[in-house]
């Protein structure tokens, strides 16, 4: 099958997740559009972030089908489903502390001729132009996230803000077609969190598909196009925030206890 | 100091320096604590002796049991042992490095370690056993006599090229984006997996290239003592580098230069010196080396974890100083 333009940018086919037993992932079968923000909530221990993580491909599936962008990606490893253009972030910071703030970006970038054995050994006049392409963009990323003056800091010395966008910055060093974000804004000072919706914000409008973990409604109802809502490895609903508020099920499941 | 002493005490540094290099590629830069380390030394020396002696059954020889014997001039002996030090780190690899959690790993390595030496041991059809290979042939012996002080020169020369060679190669991988992204994966596995990195492949390509260079220090060292034996490779030998590179610091290759010649060389010649003392029990000088490096390690990782040479902070050209250090300055 041939990614279709105005198809969904990812599809779930009864994906399934147990460890050991336990079905923390239970057939959940949905369709990401293109070009939204999706927003995936549900009371603690519901599956979603287990469900982003099988989606990214960081757990493997034990059953089910995911399509991205029209290929079956089901079998494909995490790190070449992030070479396809389908990045996640994390929950708790996962810099990498001892690389500086810009190494963090420059350490992404995917097809580097230096970044293999080979390359490493051609010595630094085989890269230094693909380096020197990558340091613009890099600082450019950085320009537009604000955080220009810490580039040469450690990143492990960064505010919890600043590691997130640090983490959101390092995913866009991709180029992704979708980013997974698993709560991008928990811990996060409210003013970083102003930020983080407005740099979103501007990605959606540049084309880019995101998909997002989050806990506060609020921060969901201003930012995503269209919701799902997991209870117990299950989607028990989808719909815009507003419609939600107003199903009863889901009302008694998720947005009251 | 006569000339011999300055060769030994010369060489053993540049196999030390070697070792440490190609350990810090894997400890320092890509976070593999390789508690088998010793294995791939040892590898080198074995196969740098069976492809350097002649069979066996030849007239000298006759006392120990070996397989092969090729009688191979030198540098094959040298580029064999680095070849079969890299060869071994595949399988190893393969059963290690996949599957298993780090501090796994770690242990599975130790015990790697352990059932290697003891194999070797008593086996003694394979690599004639506990007594180990002797009258193993030195590069160029038949060109010059080994018994002269130019002969010590020709070797300190031998071994401090491939010193520089394994410098270089170790600065190019530390230096390039390549060495960046193992940075990355010591530092936060998961999230390299994230953008793109296959942490597989990348501890597979260095555990490899560490075997080899590693492989390498053994084939230099079987070749200027001309025996080789379970008990010189014993996994506690593994520590002592694992000290070396901890002190001389973590993820520098100059800092693991330092740390050879701190910790393995210097404790070798400060016990040397102190065993002259006659103070206590004749043990107690070398069971004291232990005791000094066991605190030696705790005291660096509790009070200077960087080390002597840390890691250093890679700054591009046209970027800002680290704001950390100009709040500091200020």
């Amino acid at each position: 099958m041939s990614a279709q333009p105005d198809g969904p940018m990812l599809v779930a086919e009864d994906v399934r997740r147990s460890f050991e037993g336990m079905h923390a992932v239970d057939g959940v079968s949905l369709d990401v559009p293109r070009g939204e923000i999706t927003g995936l909530i549900g009371p603690n221990g519901a599956g979603k972030s287990t469900f982003l993580a099988v989606l990214a491909g960081t757990l493997p599936a034990s059953g089910g089908r995911i399509t991205f962008d029209g290929e079956d990606i089901t079998r494909v490893p995490a790190y070449a489903r992030a070479r396809r253009g389908l990045v996640r972030t994390f929950q708790l910071p996962s810099e990498f502390a001892k690389l500086t703030v810009l190494e963090n970006l420059l350490v992404a970038a995917p097809r580097h001729r230096g970044d293999s054995l080979l390359g490493a050994l051609m010595g630094k006049r085989y890269w230094i132009a693909d380096e020197k392409r990558l340091v613009e963009e890099a600082r450019g990323l950085l320009h537009r996230f604000g955080m220009s003056a810490k580039e040469s800091d450690y990143a492990g010395m960064m505010s919890g803000g600043q590691k997130r966008l640090i983490e959101i910055m390092r995913a866009l060093m991709l180029h992704p077609r979708c980013l997974l974000l698993d709560e991008p804004m928990s811990g996060v000072h409210p003013r970083v969190i102003e930020e983080i919706q407005h740099y979103l914000r501007a990605l959606r409008a540049e084309g880019l598909t995101i998909v997002m973990v989050e806990h506060e409604l609020h921060l969901v109802e201003q930012l995503c196009d269209s919701v799902f809502v997991m209870a117990q490895g299950k989607l028990i609903g989808s719909g815009t925030m507003a419609s939600l508020r107003r199903q009863r099920e889901i009302v008694d499941a998720y947005l009251v206890g | 100091m006569n000339t011999y002493y300055a060769a030994n005490l010369l060489i053993f540094a540049g196999v030390d320096i070697i070792a440490c290099i190609a350990l810090n590629l894997q400890f320092g830069v890509s976070g593999i604590v390789n508690f088998s380390f010793i294995v791939f030394q040892a590898a080198g020396a074995y196969a740098a002796a069976v492809l350097s002696m002649p069979p066996d059954t030849a007239a000298d020889y006759s006392f120990q049991i070996y397989v092969g014997g090729y009688q191979l001039p030198f540098p094959l002996p040298w580029i064999g042992g680095a070849v079969v030090g890299g060869l071994l780190a595949i399988p190893i690899g393969i059963v290690v490095l996949r599957k298993l959690r780090s501090d796994y790993q770690a242990i599975a390595l130790l015990v790697t370690s352990i059932i290697a030496n003891t194999v070797i041991t008593n086996a003694r059809p394979f690599l004639n056993g506990a007594a180990g290979l002797a009258l193993v042939p030195q590069p160029f012996q038949d060109q010059i006599d080994t018994a002269t002080d130019t002969y010590q020169y020709v070797y300190i020369g031998l071994t401090a090229v491939a010193v520089a060679i394994v410098w270089f190669v170790a600065a190019r991988i530390v230096n390039s984006p390549f060495g960046r992204s193992l940075r990355a994966m010591r530092d936060h596995e998961l999230a390299a997996t994230a953008i793109g990195k296959n942490p597989v492949a990348l501890k597979m390509t260095i555990f490899i290239v560490g075997g080899a260079i590693a492989g390498l220090s053994g084939a230099i060292l079987v070749g200027f003592l001309q025996v080789w034996a379970p008990s010189t490779w014993l996994y506690p030998e593994t520590i002592i580098l694992f000290a070396a590179v901890i002190v001389g610091g973590r993820g520098n290759n100059l800092g693991a230069i330092l740390g050879a010649l701190l910790v393995p060389v210097g404790f070798e010649e400060v016990t040397r010196l102190l065993i002259r003392l006659n103070i206590g029990p004749p043990n107690l000088i070398p069971a004291l080396e232990w005791v000094l490096i066991g605190l030696f390690i705790l005291g660096f990782l509790w009070f200077r974890p960087e080390g002597v040479r840390p890691e250093p902070r890679r700054v591009f050209e046209g970027s800002p100083e680290p704001e950390v250090e100009r709040v500091r300055a200020a």
